[in-house]
């Protein structure tokens, strides 16, 4: 799983960066087009949901995604990593 | 169905300011009512007038937003004349101590199988920050410029006196606590009141500075006092630090309801 922070809908609030143990959200330093400063991810696969959620098959922790107050933090399933064929050109 | 099924997506981002804890709560009370697996159709949200009245329209049940007080009034007709419904309430502290007073204990006595909601955030936060009768003594509001004289209602006591089953406090930094708290409260029959202190730096924290959401919220996490201390400290005679306030289930009793399921 990956985490996501969506831009439409946050407005800035750091509630995230406050209450996350892996102190993953670092505060925005750059205003997006809308001049909302959104929270920066700092090495994202830390979060206990993005590893382990696949696993038990729940959402664990979640704190994050519960405080938001403007429901703008989820996460999307990531592609599985697909073997491919490599051609080799001689 | 998951929490994001019952948001109107068409109407999300919502209206909140930034930083408002309002769409933590909505977010608590979705977690709690999607775990309970309630049908949409059979599900109500109910609202007056205010910040936190605003929920239910970003919620994709059927819902009632009423005239300023008068949502439970609204509720009780709802809950009486289909007892097969889940009736939910949305209310804010003036909406429902101030205007809604009389509603409010009436409700308790009756002890409908309702839920009520109460996002306190201590001032009118809509109308520009008028004083509230939740608003603590010495707070700066607009119609208190000199610090509110007056001291708050505390609402819990209050619900508890009037006859309501199941009363806790959390506030909206407590999202765990708060969602198991709802979910308590949606199962009991009989009126459940859930009072969530809110954080509102836009009118509350601007004047009283605390300035920023993170001031707010850590000082509603500082002052929170868990019940069960609160009464270890009561029982072993020590005083009860100063500007603190109690959380969690203040009362859970099983008194005759009206309007249960058959």
């Amino acid at each position: 799983m990956k985490l996501v922070i969506d831009d439409v809908r946050c407005k800035g609030c750091n509630l995230c960066v406050m209450v996350c143990p892996y102190h993953i959200f670092q505060e925005g330093r750059r205003p997006n087009r809308r001049g909302v400063f959104v929270p920066e991810l700092d090495r994202p696969e830390r979060c206990t949901n993005c590893r382990l959620s696949q696993l038990y098959k729940r959402r664990l922790c979640g704190v994050c995604q519960t405080i938001c107050p403007d429901q703008a933090i989820k996460w999307v399933p990531e592609a599985k990593h697909e073997p491919h064929k490599v051609v080799i050109e001689y | 169905m998951t929490v994001e099924d019952w948001f109107r997506h068409d109407r999300l981002p919502h209206i909140f300011c930034a930083g408002c804890g309002n769409g933590s709560i909505i977010n608590s009370t979705l977690e709690a009512v999607d775990s309970l697996n309630w049908k949409v159709d059979e599900t109500v949200f109910v609202s007056g007038i205010g910040c936190s009245s605003r929920a239910p329209g970003y919620i994709v049940t059927d819902s009632l937003h009423t005239t300023h007080g008068r949502a439970l009034a609204f509720a009780t007709g709802v809950k009486m004349a289909n007892h097969d419904l889940n009736v939910v309430v949305f209310t804010g502290d003036g909406d429902l101590s101030a205007i809604g007073g009389n509603h409010f204990i009436h409700a308790c006595r009756r002890n409908i199988d309702l839920t009520v909601i109460c996002m306190n955030n201590q001032i009118y936060g809509m109308t520009g920050g008028q004083g509230s009768p939740c608003t603590p003594t010495g707070a700066l509001s607009t119609t208190t410029p000199y610090g509110m004289d007056e001291p708050a209602f505390d609402l819990c006591d209050l619900a508890t006196a009037a006859g309501a089953n199941f009363v806790s406090r959390w506030t909206s930094y407590h999202v765990r606590e708060l969602t198991r708290s709802i979910k308590l409260g949606l199962q009991k029959p009989g009126l459940s009141f859930i009072e969530v202190m809110v954080q509102c730096p836009t009118n509350y924290g601007r004047r009283n500075r605390l300035r920023d959401v993170e001031a707010m919220v850590s000082k509603m996490r500082d002052h929170a006092l868990l019940k069960e201390k609160y009464d270890r400290l009561v029982a072993e005679r020590k005083p009860i630090p100063e500007g603190s306030f109690v959380v969690g289930t203040l009362t859970d009793r099983n008194l005759p309801a009206l309007g249960v399921r058959r």
